[in-house]
């Protein structure tokens, strides 16, 4: 394989493997070039350019790895990288590009979107002041053009057709049949009727002009028509959508992402736009940051450390525990330890909420028959952060006893037998050599499952929303809140619907936190490989 | 040389797939599935798969599309239509129905009522939505401002729909929607207890202590914390309100009634109960039917979602208007309707299939037979033989349409928070509604 790409002195059945490959080459490089240019156009029409960007990047970067031969070796990196841009790189660039826009409710459309759906369609449509209403029934001719019945609210009637005069008629003269209880022809010679569904399965027919412009009446909804005009419309020299029938402008105001007018009334919807710091200004500025925010992070801090330390522990004691060769059935009792990990989270928090209920729950009646006591986990502050604690043991033992389980096995033997001669106990030999050896493999684990807590919405949110609420704090925060479930309150359920820019924003800031935790554990760890090079 | 075509078949499925992500990307959530036929998703946000066909306005037909992108012109019209599972089988009964009579193809598209909203605020702007939802009316809020749902039109069928159902769709002085059911809270007793419905919410206390005291009961009245929706009916008896309403009869954000001198009465009532052991803050909502249903309690308050249950309990029930006190008992009012996307191809044919199709006696007793509310329609709601149901019926007359303006979003966690907190008797009643007021009202300022 490498021999194709040095060329020089190959032979000459290597010449002939080279050009077929070449040819697979250049028809795969081909296909991928048609794939991405057809998506690059679609996306370049939707407007989205900063995936537009990455893609092309890409797209040359996989052309430029394939046909230069120095570059052979990226050849088995590019697809990795490729994908590390698209699911890595892609997804961190939006969100720090969304944290300085106004996206969220009311906001989601682009400016030209929210253009277009104010001035079309159907539901721009009006009737100016003084303009008639009829209702209508639709006749088709035989040729497919359509014609209408119009009646007004003074019950006279007209017909039209498209380009013509409309005229008054008459049911049951001339060309119009006998009338029924509106005075509609049943018949017209020459047209059959349509009742309202058969005349709308025609797209077009709201489009139609019935009559002579500008007198021509147009079908506005299923029961009636009317001479219409367009409502907004909108004026590329002034940036503004002019509402006709107010006859009002509201000028494109791209600081707030509205259409605004001069008495500062907005159109919906309004469009995204970039909003620089404001998104960061409005939380350093929020209450909700001056009040429990202290606590939720102490808390979180809390939640971290103790969930990581008590999966640790008791995982590492069913691994010492079921290491042991001798213990029977340990396999399958290892695999039956293993299902909490297996079931997904949210099903396992919801049973465990009902198993906590303090009237029925199995685990409340239990503890009731057994100490007196049911412990109120959903209403105590104390006993419900004891209670997340806990169901988090429950679902974070098993990867623990696993992680810890290939680690022990890592451990040489001989270390133990050199200890026991020296005579030392059980647990000096767990605290002096077990431990330290085990984290040395275990602690960054250890860091990424701090790391992982400390984001751990699932858990907070399912199990009881961050309740029991604290009182007195100047946003609705719990004592089980975790800094995440914080900003979902903050960005979710507060304050006008949903806010992505400001979601966004906040993700950085904890992004920021937890780094810098992280970084620092990191660091500390460090300690322990120079312990392990010291045993 | 095998290799080397199987690295490159790799690349090129990768890249595919990476394009197919991407594609989604570009929208940050993907739109719903496409296909016609799909269940309801397992995950609220769709795989990626399904933003395939995603975000021109004119997507081409591919062999994935089936049917659903061959109809738009040479085989006819069609509408695509989003209905949760408790509406998608009769409504797929009527789409046979609409075939036969009109040839036009009625797609529908299972969806779960909590999942429309957010999917249809993807799908909607990315031209992919459906054109007509099934969904509440205190979306409307959301969807206004965000420009996408379209006024429709009853013409002289608004009439026959009851006032209330058509207020509760009215945003902005538009009607948005075409309303169907409505659902409320209404006051549950057990005959066998209490022999005769409370008129107020003080007897409702007199009635409890007296069952407590004579052991027939656990709790004689059930209700559970932080629950703002099952507490509002209290409040207004007291003289309490959420938002004040305006002379149309639209809510004033400005006007938040959390903290009125009613609520804090309310508020008081449910501290005296809570301190007197007449209510426990480890009640949850199964709990709370539970202990009715086994005749632990004797009254409580809860909707016709609820009647099912309690039915087959076989516990002896009925069904009275809400208890008053100072001023009336008002449950919230919630009302179901067909809703047609801002986005909607064909918003005419859209909305005949409101007016000209659904909305018949039939059809709006079907809809009701499928799953059996007050009807919003006159007709059906008129001949309702269920009593039960008519009982709702009564006790909703007056009820308040739940507020569909985006500021309520702001309004329940605070609201509940302090109701939890005077259950667990962590704060004085007037502290703790007065707290929660000021929170609305800085979530509502601006933040």
């Amino acid at each position: 394989m490498t021999r194709a790409t040095t060329g020089g002195g190959a032979s000459r059945p290597s010449t002939s493997l080279k050009l077929s490959d070449v040819a697979f080459r250049l028809i795969g490089l081909a296909l991928i070039d048609a794939v991405a240019i057809w998506l690059l156009m679609q996306m370049m029409a939707d407007g989205v350019w900063i995936l537009v960007t990455l893609l092309l990047i890409i797209t040359i970067g996989i052309n430029v790895v394939f046909l230069r031969p120095e570059l052979y070796p990226l050849r088995w990196m590019s697809p990795g990288l490729a994908l590390m841009l698209l699911m890595v790189v892609y997804p961190l660039v939006f969100t720090v590009y969304t944290a300085f826009t106004n996206y969220s409710d009311g906001h989601l459309l682009t400016k030209q979107q929210a253009i277009e759906r104010m001035t079309t369609g159907l539901q721009n449509m009006y009737v100016p002041e003084g303009g008639t209403t009829y209702s209508w029934v639709a006749f088709q001719a035989e040729d497919g053009t359509y014609a209408l019945w119009l009646t007004d609210e003074e019950g006279n009637h007209y017909f039209a057709k498209p380009g013509e005069p409309i005229q008054p008629a008459t049911a049951g003269e001339g060309i119009f049949g006998p009338p029924d209880e509106n005075g509609v022809p049943t018949s017209i010679e020459g047209y059959t009727r349509l009742n309202r569904i058969q005349a709308a399965t025609n797209r077009d027919l709201p489009n139609i002009q019935f009559g002579e412009p500008p007198d021509a009446v147009q079908i506005r909804t299923p029961s009636e028509a009317a001479i219409l005009q367009p409502r907004y419309v909108y004026d590329e020299e002034l940036d503004a959508i002019i509402d006709q029938k107010e006859g009002k402008i509201y000028y494109a105001n791209d600081e707030v992402g509205f259409f605004v007018s001069e008495d500062g009334e907005t159109l919906n919807p309004g469009y995204i736009v970039t909003v620089g710091w404001r998104n960061f200004e409005r939380l350093f500025n929020s209450p909700a940051i001056r009040g429990p925010v202290l606590r939720v992070f102490l808390w979180t801090v809390v939640f971290a450390a103790a969930s990581v330390i008590t999966t640790f522990a008791l995982g590492l004691f069913i691994a010492l525990l079921y290491n042991d060769p001798t213990i029977r059935w340990r396999k399958v009792i290892r695999s039956f330890l293993i299902i909490p990990y297996a079931i997904p989270a949210f099903i396992s928090i919801l049973v465990w909420r009902g198993m906590m209920n303090p009237q029925f729950g199995v685990l409340n009646r239990t503890l009731f028959d057994l100490f007196g006591y049911s412990p109120p986990w959903f209403s105590d502050p104390m006993w419900a952060r004891l209670g997340v604690i806990l169901v988090n043991l429950w679902l974070g033992f098993p990867y623990m006893m696993l992680v810890c389980s290939g680690a022990l096995q890592a451990i040489p033997s001989d270390i133990y037998e050199a200890a026991e001669i020296d005579g030392a106990s059980m647990w000096q030999r767990f605290r002096h050599i077990t431990l330290p050896l085990l984290l040395v493999s275990v602690g960054p684990l250890l860091i990424s499952s701090f790391a992982f807590n400390f984001n751990n919405f699932n858990i907070i949110y399912l199990f009881n929303r961050g309740n029991p609420p604290m009182s007195g704090t100047p946003t609705p925060v719990g004592h089980t809140d975790i800094l995440v479930t914080y900003v979902y309150r903050l960005a979710f359920a507060s304050g006008g619907g949903k806010d992505y820019g400001y979601a966004s924003a906040i993700t950085i800031i904890i992004f920021l936190i937890v780094a810098s935790i992280t970084f620092f554990q990191f660091r500390y760890t460090r300690m322990w490989e120079e312990v392990s090079e010291n045993v | 040389m095998k290799r080397r075509t199987l690295l490159l078949t790799i690349v090129m499925l990768l890249l595919a797939a990476m394009a197919l992500a991407a594609c989604g990307g570009s929208e940050e959530t993907p739109p719903a599935t496409e296909e016609p036929a799909a269940e309801q998703p397992a995950e609220p946000t769709p795989t990626e798969e399904a933003a395939q066909e995603e975000p021109t306005a004119e997507p081409e037909p591919t062999a994935t599309e089936e049917a659903a992108a061959e109809g738009e012109g040479e085989m006819g019209p069609q509408l695509v239509i989003w209905a949760d599972e408790n509406r998608a089988p009769v409504m797929q009964e009527l789409a046979e129905q609409f075939k036969e009579q009109y040839g036009v193809e009625l797609i529908v598209q299972q969806v779960g009522f909590g999942d429309i909203r957010e999917q249809f605020k993807v799908a909607g702007p990315a031209g992919e939505g459906p054109d007509i939802i099934i969904g509440a009316h205190d979306w409307l809020g959301e969807l206004v401002v965000n420009g996408l749902v379209a006024p429709v039109d009853l013409g002289d069928k608004q009439s026959q729909f009851l006032d209330v159902a058509l207020q509760a769709f009215t945003y902005d002085g538009e009607l948005y929607g075409m309303p169907y059911l409505t659902e409320n809270l209404a006051f549950f007793y057990n005959p066998d207890l209490v022999p005769e419905a409370p008129k107020t919410w003080s007897e409702v206390r007199e009635i409890a202590a007296q069952l407590e005291a004579d052991g027939k009961v656990k709790q004689g009245y059930v209700l559970q914390p932080g629950d703002a929706y099952h507490f509002y009916p209290i409040m207004t008896a007291f003289g309490g309100y959420v938002f004040g309403r305006d002379e149309n009869g639209s809510y004033n954000p400005e006007d938040l009634g959390i903290d009125s001198e009613g609520s804090i009465a309310a508020a008081k009532w449910l501290d005296q109960m809570v301190k007197e052991g007449h209510l426990s803050p480890d009640v949850d909502w199964d709990t709370m039917h539970a202990m009715f249903e086994n005749g632990e309690a004797a009254m409580f308050l809860t909707g016709p979602w609820a009647l099912n249950r309690i039915r087959e309990s076989g516990v002896n029930y009925a069904i009275a208007p809400v208890p008053n006190e100072t001023s009336e008992g008002k449950p919230f009012l919630g009302v179901h309707g067909f809703m047609v996307s801002a986005f909607s191809k064909d918003p005419l044919l859209a909305q005949a299939f409101l007016t000209e199709f659904v909305v018949t006696d039939e059809v709006m007793q079907k809809l009701f037979d499928a799953d059996p509310r007050p009807s919003a329609y006159l007709p059906v709601r008129d001949a309702t033989d269920d009593p039960d149901i008519a009982a709702f019926g009564v006790a909703g007359q007056n009820a308040d349409p739940m507020p569909a303006i985006p500021e309520m979003a702001s309004v329940w966690e605070a609201w509940g928070n302090a109701i939890t907190l005077v259950f667990q008797q962590q704060e004085d009643p007037e502290v703790a509604f007065k707290n929660a007021a000021e929170q609305i009202r800085a979530a509502i300022s601006g933040q």
